[in-house]
């Protein structure tokens, strides 16, 4: 067995015994079974043609019909362009036969009620009923009393003070701003 | 020195690809196919048969390496080494057969081993002592960690150098030298388990 002095094995081992290579080595040094180049040969002669060559013309149609040349690329083009107008011609009768009237599917929004302010119903069937929110009820006063608070305006410490709050329906007992303003802020 | 292929592909890739046939090239391919089968076959098997241990499987994966050098022969001309470059075709090979089977080697067998390895000037006795032995190392080679064992495997072929090793496992040279010797230390911690055991 020749020895190679850059393999790793014979290079750093010294006797090879302890590792087993001596039967790694009879493994690899074993001989090829008779014959196998034949086989292989035989075996590559059988293998199935390459894939994804251009497609050949037959030979006969080929040299009767017309000249090496014009039959390898000028009918090559030929058959290219009559594959591409079959293509774009059925795409276009595709296209042709869709009614270009049909429109989308459009969901319609529903009509805003005139009048309405705040939210929307927004097209529901039925709406639950809600309750009626605060209102500001405007106190009614008297057509007499109008020109005798006017002339109370007129330098009277009284007239100074703020008006009488306006009542609210509603249970809020908060007091609004111009109750609280205090009477010297109103007098500036 | 060239070798055959080398001389058929230096010749064929000095004609002008414009001035080239199809068939020309074409039969120049085969040519340099077969002048690699004629040269290279033998040793494709012997780095098969050390993984798989079975002479039909070894044989089976040499065929499909070929069979894969046909179906890229554009490339053939592109290739600098085409030993190293066949081995790692067929090693790729066996390691996929070997991954999907998962069974155990034939020669793992005490009396194959006896049957295929050379047994000149050797008693009876001897031979089965031999392969009783070549069964036990091949038996720890199986139970290393795949890295360590297909750089061990690998190493046993004389004709390999350890940058060709690292060229087929698309590894660095330094990386074989620290995996044979880590493969070193576990084949000698196995094997000495085993003898303790006995």
């Amino acid at each position: 067995m020749n020895s190679n002095p850059h393999n790793p094995m014979t290079s750093n081992s010294d006797s090879g015994a302890n590792f087993g290579e001596d039967t790694l080595r009879l493994i690899a040094s074993l001989p090829a079974p008779e014959g196998i180049e034949e086989r292989v040969h035989k075996a590559l002669r059988s293998a199935p043609p390459r894939k994804g060559q251009v497609v050949a013309w037959p030979a006969e149609i080929g040299s009767r019909v017309l000249p090496q040349s014009i039959h390898s690329n000028w009918m090559r083009a030929a058959a290219a362009a009559a594959i591409v107008f079959v293509v774009v011609g059925g795409g276009w009768g595709v296209y042709s036969r869709v009614e270009q009237g049909q429109s989308g599917k459009v969901v319609v929004m529903p009509a805003r009620v005139p009048g309405s302010s705040g939210f929307a119903g927004a097209g529901a069937i039925r709406t639950p009923q809600t309750l009626p929110g605060p209102t500001i009820r405007e106190q009614a006063t008297p057509a007499g009393s109008e020109g005798a608070s006017h002339r109370s305006e007129q330098g009277t410490p009284a007239a100074k003070k703020p008006s009488a709050p306006k009542k609210l329906t509603s249970s809020s007992s908060q007091p609004t701003a111009t109750q609280v303003a205090p009477p010297s802020a109103v007098s500036k | 020195m060239m070798s055959t292929s080398q001389v058929i592909y230096a010749g064929w890739m000095e004609i002008p690809t414009s001035a080239v046939n199809e068939d020309a090239r074409r039969r120049a391919e085969d040519a340099a196919i077969s002048a690699l089968v004629d040269q290279y076959a033998a040793a494709l098997y012997r780095v098969a048969y050390s993984v798989l241990r079975n002479p039909s499987d070894a044989e089976d994966a040499v065929q499909e390496a070929f069979l894969r050098v046909l179906r890229h022969r554009e490339s053939l001309a592109e290739v600098r080494d085409h030993r190293v470059w066949l081995i790692r075709i067929v090693w790729n090979i066996v390691l996929d057969r070997k991954r999907r089977t998962k069974t155990r080697p034939e020669t793992d067998d005490v009396a194959e081993l006896a049957r295929v390895l050379p047994s000149k000037g050797l008693s009876q006795e001897e031979i089965a002592a031999a392969a009783e032995h070549h069964a036990r190392v091949l038996g720890c080679v199986e139970r290393l960690p795949a890295k360590e064992r297909e750089v061990l495997l690998l190493s046993a072929f004389e004709e390999l150098t350890s940058v060709e090793i690292a060229t087929v496992l698309s590894i660095t040279e330094s990386s074989v030298r620290s995996r044979l010797f880590r493969a070193r230390n576990l084949m000698a911690e196995l094997l000495d388990h085993e003898r303790s055991l006995r």
